[in-house]
């Protein structure tokens, strides 16, 4: 077995440490770690849900039990796993793909990780404190007043989430400053790879919509805390504010979990089709357009609030108008591969997946952007189905596709391509079969979060085949699981370029040394790593 | 005029069809391309240079655009047509959520959980909450509102058929959200007008020992028996509820027999709820469920 050093390659006998590392490379992996792990937690809260679900009146899980399993889920979802899985990605690929030495501010980087993390931390640390939030992830207001949820649950909720937030803020400020100034020569915006561009867009986004959230949650503070009235109507305050605020912070969050996704696959695609990306341009316009809209939509969430019906209608059109650039990203991909020479490898397989499974939650949310059969859907399991096509049909295998692919340049070893495919297809059969008939539930009229359900209704055998799935899919995270601990063991050695790429991180050693590059690189088009390659069919620069 | 969950029914199926078309047309796509430029399927050679083309990509940011510009016109349509369409209601129902459970009032008539409603007329609903947000949901009689305490929002309703129609609160509302049901009676108006006028009726009150024992405990803290002296206001009316088919907002089906067993400890039943463990010997509990249960 050779010896590879993990994640930076360091000169003999030199050691840092996790706690003390400021280098871009191990704070993107403990991102990644920290990732990893709250995804592995929320997964199994997923699966208590699911066990109680399975059958109708079951008594398996008590109603408290099941609200915060259902709450911690989803606010460990989206704000401890994918965020954290997806800058953790940014951390490690950005400053290897500009060809630059690290981050602009590599202390503040470590901060942003650890705020992040302690902020997951406090979250969890409500279930040793007095129970753990039960209001759900958008915790609306009045519910989560002190006076409808007396425990200490929704304070860690706010503190948890504040200080998270916190870390995400400066972590966004830290990449949008990198890849502004940092790019090595050559390297013009208009050449830097799609997942740079995603990330910036990304991290704009993160300094428009988090900072809402965290007002918000400041001002639930205060109500709870001080006596405050902000969301209280029985003091004059407005119940609907929270939810202003809170989808103001919310909607562009949908976004900034699946745009750099969206970059993963808009790298990966490419590749794997042995082509240059189709209409780059557009590609990355697209997200652009993706981003300016996303702040004019948070109303689709509110349809059945009773904001009124040119309100509806004005935040219908808008919704519906994200369709387009999103289309366009789609149709690229799809160009991308015709006229390739497409390898099927396990990243490819997840980023097909991720088109194929991102379609059809992208069809669900124009149906929810209908004001009419939104508000026939909304808060059923309609939403619920439609949430997880996008996150995790999406996102996640978008996620596994950057995993499979970046694994090698990070640790210097390939995943196991047939362990690979078998995680794949488990997790496309497992994930289908627990989140398509939910679409069917919530049309009949299953609401989301409720703990059980009358067996009069008939949704028993359909939620059975839900839980099914979702065994399917641990079992499929499991083989995920152990292709990671055996790859990262003895797998097989990868070398700097094993996917004859075409981007600067896989033109530098498996793993990168700590300054990522001896010299710094020039470049003079979309594709250095290619055109160095193949200098005789360099792209036009 | 068409009844407005007939009326998304339609619209719904028509987004979906397009959907349908559109999920056809670009899995198919991505299946053919995949299959089609397989490396292994494909003599040597080097991809062709097929890399940027302006035309198709107005082609395809126009056309969705179209398509949706279609869906939206179409949208705006149902969106009026549910709003009422100027039809003036038949019928108001002042509806109040409250955790966790339905609160009904016909003008001065108040009853809870199940509610009855004429057919061929239409019904709006002006909905408030007492505490934290509820949302109305009965799926085949019409869209869904939520329930905001401060303010009314309104939602109407029509059957064309007499039935039983089931719905439940959908605005997660607290620990016990999935028992907050609806039960709709949807019944001719001749039927709907004898409910209603027996709905408005005090209750017939006899003196007995049920009657009694209801009134020495903390149950008239909460409750109304129109016709006695209970005027609790923070649970359900109990004035008719032994016409009511259900406890707890749906979760047993009523009897004497389980309407003791409620009593005797309703967090058993529903975990969470308001209604605390009254502490009654079992000849009380015996003779406080048949009184209630006779409330017809």
């Amino acid at each position: 077995m050779t010896a590879i050093p993990l994640w930076v390659r360091r000169p003999a006998g030199e050691r840092v440490g996790w706690l003390r590392t400021v280098d871009h490379k191990e704070i993107g992996v403990l991102y990644i770690g920290m990732g990893v792990a709250f995804f592995a937690v929320g997964g199994l809260e997923a699966l208590l849900l699911r066990a109680q679900l399975a059958t109708p009146e079951s008594r398996l899980v008590d109603p408290l039990t099941y609200d915060q399993a259902f709450t911690v889920h989803g606010v460990t979802m989206i704000l401890l796993a994918i965020v954290p899985l997806l800058v953790g990605f940014a951390n490690y690929l950005v400053p290897l793909m500009i060809g630059a030495p690290d981050v602009a501010y590599p202390r503040l980087n470590a901060l942003s990780f650890w705020l992040s993390l302690v902020g997951g931390i406090i979250l969890y640390f409500s279930f040793l404190a007095g129970g753990a939030p039960d209001t759900g992830w958008f915790s609306y207001a009045p519910l989560a007043e002190r006076s409808f949820a007396p425990g200490p649950g929704v304070d860690y909720y706010i503190l948890g989430l504040a200080v998270n937030g916190a870390g995400t803020i400066i972590g966004a400020i830290n990449l949008t400053v990198t890849i502004l100034l940092m790019r090595c020569p050559g390297m013009a915006i208009s050449r830097v790879p799609l997942f740079v561009w995603m990330t910036l867009v990304t991290t704009i986004l993160i300094l428009g919509a988090y900072p809402a959230l965290t007002a918000a949650l400041v001002m639930l503070f205060v109500d709870r805390q001080l006596g405050g009235h902000f969301f209280d109507p029985a003091g004059g305050g407005q119940a609907v504010l929270w939810q202003h605020l809170f989808w103001f912070f919310g909607h562009p969050e949908v976004y900034i979990m699946v745009l750099p996704a969206m970059g993963m696959i808009s790298e990966i695609i490419p590749v794997f089709s042995g082509k240059p990306i189709f209409g780059y341009r557009f590609v990355a316009g697209s997200s652009v357009a993706i981003a300016f809209l996303s702040f004019g939509v948070w109303a689709h969430h509110m349809f059945a609030v009773g904001l009124g019906e040119m309100e509806n209608a004005i935040f219908s059109a808008t919704s519906m108008l994200i369709a387009v650039p999103t289309g366009v990203k789609i149709f690229n991909w799809i160009a991308t591969m015709v006229g390739g020479r497409i390898r099927l490898t396990t990243p490819m397989l997840f980023a097909i997946g991720f088109i194929a499974m991102f379609v059809i939650g992208g069809l669900s949310g124009v149906s929810l952007a209908v004001v009419p059969i939104d508000l026939a859907v909304t808060d059923s399991y309609y939403v619920v189905a439609h949430l997880h096509y996008v996150l995790f049909g999406g996102t996640m295998l978008g996620v596994f596709a950057g995993g499979y692919y970046w694994f090698p340049k990070m640790t210097g070893r390939l995943l196991d391509e047939g362990l690979g495919k078998l995680h794949f297809w488990a997790t496309f059969a497992g994930f289908n079969l627990t989140f398509l008939p939910q679409h069917w539930l919530g049309a009949v009229g299953m609401p989301r979060r409720v703990f059980t359900y009358a067996a009069s209704t008939g949704w028993g055998p359909l939620n059975l085949v839900s839980t099914i799935g979702a065994a399917i899919l641990a079992v499929a995270m499991v083989i995920f699981a152990v292709n990671l601990v055996r790859s990262l063991r003895s797998g097989e050695v990868a070398g700097d370029d094993p996917w004859d790429a075409f981007t600067l991180e896989w033109a530098t050693s498996s793993p990168p040394p700590p300054e990522n590059f001896p010299v710094t690189p020039a470049v003079s088009g979309r594709r250095p790593l290619w055109d160095r390659k193949h200098p005789e069919l360099r792209d036009p620069s | 005029m068409r009844p407005p969950a007939e009326a998304i029914s339609a619209l719904a199926l028509v987004v979906g069809a397009i959907a349908l078309l559109i999920f056809i047309g670009v899995e198919g796509a991505l299946i053919y391309a995949v299959l089609r430029y397989r490396s292994s399927r494909l003599p040597a050679g080097r991809p062709a240079r097929f890399e940027r083309n302006t035309r198709l990509e107005i082609a395809w940011t126009a056309l969705p655009a179209i398509v949706l510009a279609v869906v939206f016109v179409l949208m705006l349509g149902t969106m009026a047509e549910i709003g009422g369409g100027g039809v003036e209601p038949g019928l108001r129902v002042r509806v109040a959520g409250h955790q966790w459970w339905w609160e009904f009032s016909y003008g001065p008539v108040t009853t809870a959980n199940e509610m009855h409603i004429p057919i061929g007329t239409a019904v709006d609903l002006d909905l408030t909450s007492a505490d934290v947000i509820h949302s109305f949901w009965v799926p085949e009689l019409g869209g869904k509102s939520d329930m905001l305490p401060g303010t009314t929002n309104h939602l109407r309703l029509f059957a064309r058929r007499a039935g039983i129609y089931e719905g439940q609160c959908s605005e997660f509302c607290g620990v016990e959200h999935a028992w907050m049901r609806i039960r709709v009676v949807a019944e001719s108006q001749a039927d709907f007008d004898r409910w209603l006028a027996a709905q408005g009726r005090p209750a017939a009150t006899r003196g007995g020992d049920g009657e009694r024992i209801f009134l020495a405990n903390i149950c008239v803290n909460c409750h109304t028996i129109r016709g006695t002296a209970a005027a609790g206001a923070a649970g359900p009316d109990l004035t008719h509820v032994g016409a009511r088919a259900t406890l707890g907002a749906g979760v047993l089906p009523s009897d004497v027999a389980r309407m003791r067993a409620w009593i005797a400890d309703p967090q058993q039943y529903k975990p969470g709820a308001l209604m605390p463990r009254v502490p009654l010997s079992d000849p009380e509990l015996d003779a406080l469920a048949a009184y209630l249960v006779s409330l017809k």
